[in-house]
């Protein structure tokens, strides 16, 4: 079994930054929500039943062999540190770190796939990659839904599907969702219209952490409202066919942007680009802001000495969770701000 | 101001009264001046009045108040404040309840796509029936007959032989 400590130094696959459209689209997500007859669901569930399912799960998830070099995090016994830490590497969910009794998550080595065991649901399944690529997406989660399907009896009634906790994830118990980065559409205001446009087919606009988390750093996910009456591929579809105009949308407002403001567009970029690397003291949200400058500035192909992949693992590796894991103990907000200051001009060095 | 006929609590309810020429003002209670005069109905109490907004807004919760799950034991009143079922046979025991307000949330109620690894028999075929009527429909919205047909005669071979009551 892997150590937290082992990932603190790297990022999942996801952010590596690659994929179709991986300018804008920085990565595309699918979970499926399920649940085991035979058992209440959490919140009703008590002590014993709780490991119980925990139990039957983990050794299902482990026997299946589903992702490669495959982890188990006992949940219960983790410290606040390293659920902080998951959580911001997006293999579990607030939900999931907050919650209690018997729970834990498996995910494979490339973090691609994840495996959240009572969660609200009995089981969440989550394969997230990097780019837009919800399709090959759908192919993984699918196969590992069909393996453990065939050895589990999930909770399903042909009238509203897969029977879920909440019935806002009945039926397909899928949410498919996409994170993009739209600076410019945030800069220009338009991003009220996509919203708008956005709701009227049936999809709802998220922060970075999903549900009722804030927008920052000029990241939205685009996910599905509804689960039911549509197939998996139809729910999917519509989000695949919505993707592009977003981001053609965007790269439009860029264009726009350079047109009719490229001296107070340039300034911006290199100032945060600059910021970032003479800054003594950065906070959580600032840093957010500056590296959304900074990726929009080497889309534009201003800024041509930073790769992406750096500026992505910098987006993870200053997170709070991951800051304390790195320096080995728990920090309040200054000493954070300090490190995290002074991590961004290490890695930048040089450059 | 005391109330004039108890002389204890606050005089809430100002009546003028006349009797030919003549002009009187009285000061109750709210409970003595019902017994005064029939014009002053009592106010309804909070109660009453949740109720009836309960009533007006879901009226399937006073239907579906008095209905508890046998299985996990969770009562319907506890999943419209909470949200959460507390087991799968809440979907069978709530359903009057709740089939309304699944409909409102994803303007449907009956599940279209996956179906578990290990499901029997009957819920394939059930299931792939509900799949080839959706079809049908959009093929007949399409005006496309010569494939409505083909979705027809699969229906018709599918549904021969089982039972498809809902």
């Amino acid at each position: 079994m892997m150590e937290i400590k082992d990932l603190s130094e790297n990022t999942g696959e996801w952010l590596r930054g690659s994929g179709k459209e991986s300018d804008i689209v920085i990565s595309s997500r699918i979970r499926l929500a399920r649940n085991i007859t035979g058992f209440p669901f959490i919140s009703r569930a008590n002590l014993k039943q709780k490991g119980d399912i925990e139990s039957l799960l983990r050794e299902t998830v482990i026997k299946s062999n589903i992702a490669k070099d495959l982890s188990y995090v006992n949940l219960n016994k983790a410290n606040a540190v390293d659920k902080l830490f998951l959580v911001e590497r997006h293999l579990i969910s607030k939900e999931h770190a907050e919650g209690e009794g018997e729970r834990g998550v498996a995910f494979g080595k490339s973090e691609t796939i994840s495996l959240m065991i009572n969660e609200e649901d009995h089981l969440r399944i989550q394969v997230i990659r990097s780019g837009f690529e919800l399709k090959n997406t759908w192919t993984t989660i699918d196969e590992i839904d069909n393996c453990l399907g065939g050895k589990l009896n999930f909770a399903f009634s042909s009238r509203f599907g897969y029977l879920t906790a909440c019935p806002t994830n009945i039926g397909t118990g899928m949410r498919g969702s996409v994170m993009l980065h739209l600076p410019a559409l945030g800069m220009t205001k338009h991003i009220e219209k996509v919203f708008n446009a956005v709701g009227k087919l049936g999809l709802v606009v998220r922060g970075l952490y999903g549900e009722g988390t804030k927008v920052s750093g000029d990241l939205y996910q685009i996910s599905n409202q509804f689960t039911l009456g549509k197939s998996e591929t139809e729910i999917l579809a519509v989000i695949e066919s919505v993707i592009p105009r977003i981001t053609s949308y965007e790269r439009m407002a860029r264009k726009a942007l350079i047109l009719e403001s490229k001296d107070l567009l340039e300034d911006r970029i290199w100032r945060s680009y600059g910021m970032l690397k003479a800054a003594r003291m950065i906070t959580s949200d600032e840093i957010l802001q500056l590296l959304s400058q900074v990726r929009m500035g080497v889309n534009l192909g201003l800024i041509n000495d930073i790769e992406m992949r750096t500026l992505n693992e910098l987006f993870i590796l200053t997170l709070p969770g991951h800051l304390q894991k790195l320096q080995g103990c728990e920090l309040d907000s200054t000493q954070r701000n300090i490190i995290r200051a002074s991590y961004i001009r290490k890695r930048l060095e040089g450059i | 101001m005391k109330c004039e006929s108890c002389g204890q609590k606050l005089a809430t309810v100002h009546l003028t009264e006349i009797i030919g020429d003549e002009q009187k003002e009285k000061h109750y209670c709210e409970d003595c001046a019902q017994n005064v005069t029939s014009h002053f109905p009592k106010a309804p109490s909070p109660s009453d009045i949740l109720t009836s907004i309960i009533n007006q807004v879901s009226p399937e919760i006073r239907e579906m108040s008095k209905t508890t799950c046998p299985v996990c034991g969770l009562s319907y009143l506890e999943f419209r404040s909470q949200g959460r079922l507390g087991c799968p046979m809440d979907y069978n025991v709530f359903k009057k309840g709740l089939l309304p307000l699944i409909e409102k949330m994803h303007g449907s109620s009956q599940h279209v796509g996956k179906i578990p690894a290990n499901a029997g028999v009957e819920i394939v075929k059930k299931n792939e029936l509900i799949q080839l009527r959706k079809e049908l429909n959009e093929a007949v919205g399409k005006e496309d007959y010569e494939r409505a047909a083909q979705i027809r005669d699969k229906i018709y071979e599918l549904s021969g032989n089982i039972d498809d009551g809902d």
